[in-house]
């Protein structure tokens, strides 16, 4: 169902779209954790931006998703520093214990898993991001103590 | 007036007004340069590499893509070079690995000296990026119903969520414009689809012609006909009458597409 109300909430408060437009998708993204398309498309015919252009943008940006996210999602780093430390044993403990894959949200839309090349926190490999926090060195044995934390949530 | 500035392109002397770029002034002077993603009626994006040049004089020495480089006093440009020909030759390779078939693309895969390709990709689906009919549809017609999505090599030309365009009007420009035919118009009994390798685009019923009765054309294109071209004009689009009758029968000209198709390099 198209939330109009939401949307001219977010769209009021950029009363110019040029220049805006990526943050208002975000407000967007942040709100409904994604982009469903009926919003977008509204958002088009209320901006008088092309509803391609703004699919194009959407489709560039990783931090746009077309699809549902859970209400949390798991970044692993598997980027080389994190990689040789184990990232791929502690991914395979959330892709384990949650049944899910890569890229995948859980049905009961609590977690999303992805992965990321290297988030700057080399130090702290593995390393792995729960929404906007950070976790370092973290063992499989931790990855699954965190997921119960926010499993509780 | 714009002010001039003095370039040499090849070793020729030339006076060219400001803001021209190098391949619209060497085009002036009959200096071939290769182009795919150019055309003259819309706004070059430098996306082929292939009309590349030397440069150097007034600019750092380097390679530049003369469709976008506008030229400045004292430039000094080569457009044939040794480097760049080996350079060019290797675009080429890479545009063939995907897009083998295209006679259009061979031919002037050959006129720059390139046979085949020592790449080869697994799919071909004929496009070459160039984003000719992104901006045809865009710029010129104004309907948007075309846009870029993903990155890389997955980037791809498609519609609005990848459905059936409903800004698409139908006009075919995007396919008048696509080098290498990936993109392709049919007009099958009473119904035009645009589409590409593994999508359509578009479909759309057609209008008959009120005079023969042979379905020629979407309703979107003929209303957009009817305000990009009629009204300006002050006529209405009184009839529908397909190009042909309106030629044979009422001797009035059917109005010129109002995209002004240019010369490709591949003469369409
Ligand atoms: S046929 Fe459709 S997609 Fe192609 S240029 Fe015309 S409006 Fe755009
Ligand atoms: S479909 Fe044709 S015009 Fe469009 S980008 Fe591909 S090759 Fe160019
Ligand atoms: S490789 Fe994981 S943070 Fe750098
Ligand atoms: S013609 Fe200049 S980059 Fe394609």
């Amino acid at each position: 169902m198209l939330d109009i109300e939401t949307i001219d909430s977010i769209l009021a408060k950029f009363p110019q779209t040029k220049g805006n437009l990526i943050a208002i998708l975000h407000e967007v993204q942040n709100h409904y954790r994604y982009l469903p398309e009926e919003e977008l498309r509204y958002i088009s015919k209320r901006t008088g931006v092309p509803i391609t252009q703004i699919y194009s943008i959407v489709n560039f940006y990783n931090r746009f998703s077309l699809k549902p996210k859970g209400k949390h999602v798991i970044c692993v780093c598997l980027g080389t520093a994190c990689h040789v430390k184990g990232a791929e044993k502690v991914i395979n403990e959330v892709k384990m214990k949650l049944n899910i894959d890569v890229g995948e949200t859980t049905d009961d839309m609590k977690f999303t898993l992805e992965e990321v090349r290297c988030i700057g926190a080399c130090s702290l490999a593995p390393a792995v991001v729960v929404d906007e926090k950070t976790y370092g060195k973290v063992t499989p044995k931790e990855m699954s103590s965190i997921l119960a934390k926010y499993n509780k949530e | 007036m714009a002010s001039k500035v003095n370039i040499t392109i090849d070793g020729r002397q030339i006076q060219a007004p400001e803001g021209m770029t190098v391949l619209e002034v060497a085009k002036k002077e009959g200096i071939f340069i290769p182009t795919l993603c150019y055309l003259d009626a819309l706004e070059p994006e430098g996306t082929c590499r292939l009309c590349i040049v030397e440069v150097s004089g007034s600019i750092r020495h380097s390679i530049r893509v003369s469709c976008i480089q506008e030229v400045r006093e004292g430039l000094i440009v080569e457009t044939n070079t040794e480097r760049i020909q080996r350079n060019r030759r290797v675009l080429m390779e890479l545009l063939l690995a995907r897009t083998p078939y295209s006679k259009e693309l061979l031919d002037l895969a050959k006129k720059i000296g390139v046979v085949t390709s020592r790449f080869h990709a697994e799919e071909f689906d004929d496009c070459v990026r160039c984003g000719r009919c992104v901006r045809v549809c865009r710029d010129q017609i104004g309907a948007h119903a075309l846009c870029w999505v993903n990155r890389g090599y997955q980037r791809t030309v498609t519609t609005d969520f990848d459905r059936l365009s409903e800004y698409c009007i139908g006009c075919g420009s995007c396919v008048q414009v696509c080098p290498t035919g990936a993109l392709k118009m049919e007009d099958r009994g009473n119904e035009r689809i645009i589409y590409k390798w593994g999508q359509i685009l578009a479909r759309f019923k057609l209008e008959k012609c009120s005079k023969c009765g042979k379905p020629f054309a979407p309703r979107k294109y003929l209303e957009h006909m009817a305000r990009k071209v009629y009204k300006p004009r002050g006529q209405e689009l009184a009839e529908i009458v397909c190009p042909e009758c309106a030629r044979k029968v009422e001797r009035r000209p059917f109005p010129a597409p109002e995209f002004p198709v240019g010369k490709t390099p591949f003469g369409f």
